[in-house]
């Protein structure tokens, strides 16, 4: 049961880890990376707290073994937070309280991101679609999809150079 | 509103907002220690039934593994979530002794290197158990004959000697003869499970000056101390409890089970121990809002008003009765609604049958009342030919009124409710609803309310 | 999850040589939707695992009036195909964005009952399977595909490598009714196709997921509209007929009872719904 060397691409740099077979990418990041924004609330690929980026694409990190995402671009919200400040994601989350407990929040950016990724001025139905496989037990989710909506407003805006 | 509050009719912003949005809020089980222990814990396949013994010796050889621990090993292998606040007797098990009473129970904790090596430890325990007659219905458990789930010989919790909690206020067998109608209803509810999206765990870790510090998500972190020091038999000086930050908790995080075995581990191996549930364990194992089923039998007058109500309650509180007989007392206080009723009769009882057990969730004990009543209530409207409005104004309680616990009302908000209630959904009331108040009801017509 | 080896084989010979060698002690894995949940929870606890997400089966085309699907061609990748609006309807249908960016095509006939709901719609398209083992190829319908509960015509050494479904101008249907509305395990699953010649119905294929052991066909139901127009008692009828051939189970998510009820009723608006659609084009 010899352990091999993963490569691959975490937030912008090369990332080693050194891992028995089928280590999951959730406990890559969190157990050897100690990149814990990434959640584990089922690890059954049910409640979407695990959701991260592989290639820009939302996948849940507790189903994947790490050696699959081996050269892989892998993106957590740990990177999406910028240096200074917050992201306009993160930004509109706390404006709309769209947390209580806070669990399911890293979760649902990184799907939020993906989203806007996809389409950039999401309504209401591409919102609650989107969101679909991620759960949260607290807020009944109007609040996400209000600052998920606020997000994708100011991102635009930005985008398009306008006054924030 | 005074010019020198700084809070109120302020939006303030969360202190842990920037910690959840960026993801650095450490939850217990982001945190790592080096040398940290996994325990998993292996558990009983079967609703009820004796254990004639434990095979630990395939388990001992998977490779990884660290030592196991079983109910000798615990100092004083009971709960005591109900001692503390004086409700006896104990009756669960840390760790299952000579039976199990619902499938899930723990019997052995397995320490393992990894978490990989303890669940591969876990399977290979040989358990040999004698299956035993198993019971999941409330009045199938109190029927003669029905298995039994408790050590003192039948399946009700004991409220000072009696079977269920007992509720009397004047005599409802005289109201019902009295009455114009009778309204009975039977109510069943569904067990509940809180199902945070994080499950519950804790970290239990040595220090070097002979301590132990507990990193968990319970949400008693002082009944899970004290809990944990009278299991462990350990001065609560020896403990130190570290918690605050719960991934949801509505009340499924007070159940305090998983530190103790945790923090034994801790100090058998000298190593921290990290025990967190899987989803499943959350699911199955974990409490859960009890099922409840409530009989509501109301004698009412031709004009709407309740003179009588009878209610007869069962919890099924599962195979151990955790915080349900306190859900109990609530309710039994609380079973005949936010009525003026003259008469009442209540009878709870707590159940043990063999599912899982059952605690704490949001207003336990109330809610199922309120969910029998108000569906009870829409039912003698239905009979007595009035607007389901009507019926409860003209019964809802006031100020001053004499509840069947033998409390005064106060602070009574019921029909000030219902006329919110009635503006926001659009709904005109009659004018003599619409000028009521909850004030007593001997202090005139606006009762000095304003 | 002690698992001691793990392969990412990247080409197909590659997959069926581990296959081979290792035997049925190897599991194999494709988007991991199903096997990593129970590997996770040391339910599963396989010695050797084959993961396929690199072995080249993951391509879609259209060649000849077929459209050819790698087995681990992801649901997200069904989703965004043109040629067979019905596979659109059901991998939209099925889990979650996430889950059907790692879920695939091949896996979902693997999934067990009410899952699978992908393999309903394939059934009552007509669907082929080409199975691959180090015997060569063989291609068979997927309708012989099932044998029972978690098992199926695939040998110990082969691997189920592409699925073919004939384009077809037919119009289809495909329901999934569940609890919710998204995201959740089936109550029941309807696929249906009609052939018309006319306003005669020349030929039916008529699905049903979470109502037996795997996919199955209502062959009594698609026998009774044959050669009918659809009138509303041939429908009733032959709804009676689906509700009464099928295999339904209780789970947490609906009763045996409750299930059979539902294939009757979406069965019977599924038809409706067909015959109507068949009546505004003027058949």
């Amino acid at each position: 049961m010899a352990s091999t060397i993963v490569a691959f691409e975490l937030g912008g740099r090369e990332v080693e880890v050194m891992v028995k077979p089928m280590t999951t990418l959730q406990s890559a990041l969190r157990d050897q990376l100690g990149f814990t924004a990434t959640k584990e609330g089922c690890r059954q690929g049910g409640c979407g707290s695990c959701t991260v980026l592989v290639n820009d694409e939302p996948m849940l990190s507790c189903l994947l073994p790490v050696e699959d995402v081996a050269g892989q671009r892998v993106t957590t919200l740990e990177s999406l937070t910028p240096t200074q400040g917050l992201h306009p994601l993160q930004q509109a989350f706390l404006d709309a309280n769209a947390f209580q407990c806070g669990y399911c929040t890293p979760g649902m950016t990184m799907l939020a991101q993906a989203l806007l990724d996809h389409n950039p001025a999401p309504d209401r139905g591409d919102i609650t679609q989107a969101l679909t496989g991620n759960i949260c037990r607290c807020t009944g989710y109007g609040p996400i999809v209000r600052a998920i909506e606020v997000a994708a407003q100011a991102m635009h805006a930005g985008e398009e150079g306008q006054p924030r | 509103m005074s010019p020198d509050l700084n809070v109120v009719g302020n939006s303030v912003g969360r202190s842990d907002g920037i910690g959840h949005v960026t993801g650095r809020t450490r939850y217990t089980a982001d945190r790592s220690f080096p040398g940290m222990l996994h325990l998993k814990m292996v558990r009983s396949p079967l609703h009820h039934a004796r254990i004639r013994g434990i095979d630990l010796s395939a388990a001992e050889r998977v490779p990884g593994f660290v030592r196991a621990l079983t109910a000798r090993d615990v100092p004083h292998n009971c709960y005591t979530i109900l001692g503390l606040i004086g409700v006896e007797p104990e009756e669960e098990f840390v760790l299952a002794e000579d039976r199990v009473r619902f499938k899930g129970e723990a019997i052995v904790a397995i320490v393992a290197e990894t978490e990989a090596a303890a669940l591969e430890a876990v399977s290979k325990v040989q358990l040999d158990l004698e299956e035993l007659p198993a019971v999941f219905d409330v009045e199938e458990a109190l029927e003669p004959g029905a298995p039994i789930v408790t050590h003192w010989g039948n399946n009700t919790f004991m409220f000072e000697g009696h079977p269920c909690r007992r509720v009397r206020l004047g005599d409802v067998e005289q109201a019902f003869q009295q009455a114009d109608y009778i309204v009975e209803g039977v109510y069943n509810t569904s067990p509940i499970e809180h199902a945070p999206l994080e499950t519950t765990g804790c970290i239990a870790v040595p220090e070097a000056n002979g301590r132990y510090t507990v990193y968990t998500n319970t949400q008693a972190l002082y009944f899970s101390l004290d809990n944990t020091a009278i299991i462990l038999q350990v001065p609560g000086s020896q403990l130190h409890f570290v918690g605050g930050t719960v991934g949801g908790g509505f009340g499924g995080k007070v159940d305090v089970i998983v530190e103790p075995i945790a923090t034994l581990a801790a100090m058998k191996t000298n190593r921290p121990v990290r025990y967190t549930y899987s989803r499943a364990e959350e699911m199955q194992v974990s409490s859960t809002r009890s099922a409840w089923r409530i009989y509501v039998k109301d004698g009412v007058t031709r004009d709407g008003h309740i003179i009588a109500r009878k209610v007869t309650s069962y919890a099924d509180s599962g195979a151990y009765s955790r915080q349900t007989p306190y859900a109990l007392t609530k309710h039994a206080a609380n079973a005949a609604g936010p009525y003026a009723i003259p008469n009442v009769a209540i009878d709870a009882y707590c159940v043990y049958t063999n599912r899982q057990p059952t605690s704490a969730m949001r207003g336990f004990g109330v809610t199922m009342a309120s969910f029998a009543l108000e569906v009870q209530m829409d039912k003698i409207a239905e009979k007595v030919g009035a607007d389901p409005w009507t019926i409860r104004f003209i019964n809802a309680y006031h100020d001053g009124d004499m509840k069947p616990h033998r409390k005064l009302v106060e602070d009574a908000t019921l029909i000030e409710t219902m006329q919110a209630a009635a503006t926001r959904v659009g709904h005109e009331l009659p004018d003599v609803f619409r000028s009521m108040t909850s004030a007593p009801r001997d202090a005139g017509h606006d009762g000095g309310r304003s | 999850m002690t698992v001691r080896s793990y392969f990412l084989p990247r080409s197909l010979p590659e997959a069926i040589g581990l296959l081979e060698t290792h035997g049925p002690e190897l599991l194999v894995m494709a988007g991991g939707t199903v096997a990593m949940p129970l590997i996770n929870d040391g339910i599963s606890l396989p010695g050797a695992v084959m993961g396929l997400r690199r072995a080249g089966l993951d391509t879609l085309e259209v060649a000849g009036g077929t459209l050819r699907i790698g087995a681990a061609a992801t649901l997200t990748q069904l989703l965004a195909q043109p040629a067979v609006p019905m596979l659109r309807e059901a991998a939209r249908n099925t889990a979650s964005w996430s889950i059907r960016n790692m879920g695939t095509v091949g896996g979902n006939l693997f999934t067990p009952p009410p899952g699978g709901d992908v393999a309903v719609a394939l059934l009552a398209l007509d669907a082929g399977v080409t199975l691959a083992g180090p015997r060569g190829e063989r291609v068979l319908p997927l309708a012989d595909f099932f044998t029972g509960f978690l098992s199926n015509q695939l040998a110990a050494d082969e691997l189920l490598v592409e699925i073919q479904v004939p384009i077809r101008s037919d119009p289809t249907l495909f329901i999934k009714f569940g609890r919710k509305h998204a995201n959740t395990p089936a109550v029941v699953t309807v696929a249906m196709r009609l052939e018309w010649d006319g306003n005669v119905v020349a030929d039916a294929r008529i699905a049903l997921g979470a109502v037996g052991p795997h996919p199955i066909r209502a062959r009594e139901a698609e026998r009774l509209v044959v050669g009918t127009s659809l009138s509303a008692d041939t429908i009733a009828v032959a709804a009676a007929a689906a509700a009464q051939g099928c295999e339904p189970f209780t789970d947490a998510i609906a009763t045996e009872w409750y299930r059979r009820r539902m294939t009757g009723l979406f069965v019977s608006r599924a038809l409706e719904q067909l015959a109507q659609g068949a009546e505004g084009e003027g058949r």
